[in-house]
């Protein structure tokens, strides 16, 4: 089956690969898996609490071409939105964007569900962190 | 309720009906079977059936025992599987697990809820932290340099754990096979034990897919 050029830029050169401090305030995790095809695909966001943006975001995934290139792409795309805007990025742009073939569709699937599961922890922490007491650094 | 691939008066080979793997074995629905009756069945009909034995027929009749002995093949290497036996019944039973995920994906985003991951995080955990080390493994042979004993073992045990969890999952599977099976018969439409068996094999075998994934990557890593 042949990537589109797309798929094989992304794929020969990931962006943001790497992790961030998962223990952080700041950063949301989001782990997930396709059992389709064994792929897993943890992506990282780093969230500025103020303003609500993505400044900062990470992945790396163990998978197929259109796993590593969905995932790169969704990167590149949700840093300096805000948790709302990433929130409406849907896996159709994704398979749009890269061209991808229908036994593919199930990669974009899950960097989407990546992005979400990332903010959905970066929430989970800042509503723990609103219920407790604020700690002043020394 | 043995699929007819002969005539009855005649005994000439008949055009290939719609039917599925199941009744063209004359077997009913059931997922415990009897495979070395299955093997000698498919030996019998593969006899009967050859396209050789048919060089001076009509054409008709010498296509449709092509035809009849491909979906033969296809059915035997189907049901002699107890993986592929299981997917094969999930399909009939219209359950898509090629489209799984995406289904769940979709049904989050309409109701805007949390959508259920179809695999458990600890599982992927575990396969993340192990490919993590695959690759480590993998760099340092590239850079030339000796595998480092200590993660050699280290997946080495990962491997035997793996395996047998997959002997495990198997069991499983067989145990969600005895409470289908024993629904047959009285099966009606939204049977919610037949469901809820269903549901359990698509569990078992989410789970199986990543485990035999795993030891695949480790077995290649280490004889690398």
């Amino acid at each position: 089956m042949a990537y589109s050029d797309k798929v094989i830029d992304h794929y020969n050169n990931p962006r943001n690969v790497g992790s961030l401090d998962k223990s952080s305030p700041e950063v949301g995790t989001g782990l997930v898996g396709a059992p389709e095809c064994g792929d897993v695909m943890k992506l990282q966001i780093k969230v500025n609490r103020e303003t609500q943006v993505i400044e900062e975001a990470k992945f790396k995934t163990f998978g197929c071409g259109s796993a590593i290139a969905s995932s790169s792409l969704a990167t590149e795309w949700v840093k300096g939105k805000t948790v709302d805007e990433a929130l409406s990025i849907k896996n159709t742009d994704i398979v749009r964007e890269l061209s991808l073939p229908p036994v593919k569709i199930h990669c974009s699937v899950l960097a989407e569900d990546a992005i979400r599961a990332a903010i959905r922890d970066w929430k989970t922490k800042q509503e723990q962190t609103a219920s407790k007491p604020v700690e002043t650094k020394a | 309720m043995r699929a007819a691939h002969f005539c009855e008066s005649c005994g000439k080979v008949q055009p290939p009906a719609p039917t599925d793997y199941f009744s063209y074995f004359g077997l009913p629905r059931k997922l415990n079977i009897d495979t070395a009756q299955l093997e000698r069945e498919f030996y019998r009909l593969s006899r009967k059936l050859h396209p050789d034995l048919y060089a001076r027929a009509s054409e008709q009749e010498q296509e449709w025992s092509t035809e009849r002995s491909s979906l033969l093949n296809d059915a035997y290497r189907t049901l002699r599987d107890p993986v592929a036996r299981t997917e094969y019944l999930l399909k009939l039973e219209g359950v898509q697990l090629e489209e799984q995920s995406k289904a769940a994906t979709d049904r989050a985003r309409e109701s805007g809820g949390e959508k259920k991951q179809v695999v458990p995080p600890e599982l992927l955990e575990e396969v993340f932290e192990l490919n993590m080390q695959l690759q480590e493994l993998k760099l340092s042979k590239q850079m030339g340099e000796a595998a480092d004993e200590r993660v050699v073992r280290d997946l080495t045990a990962a491997k035997q754990g793996f395996e047998a969890r997959l002997s495990g999952l198997d069991q499983r599977l067989q145990q969600t096979w005895a409470a289908w099976d024993e629904r047959s018969g009285q099966r009606h439409e939204g049977d919610a034990e037949s469901r809820k068996a269903l549901e359990a094999m698509v569990e078992v075998l989410n789970t199986r897919s990543y485990i035999r994934n795993l030891v695949r990557d480790v077995n290649a890593a280490l004889e690398a």
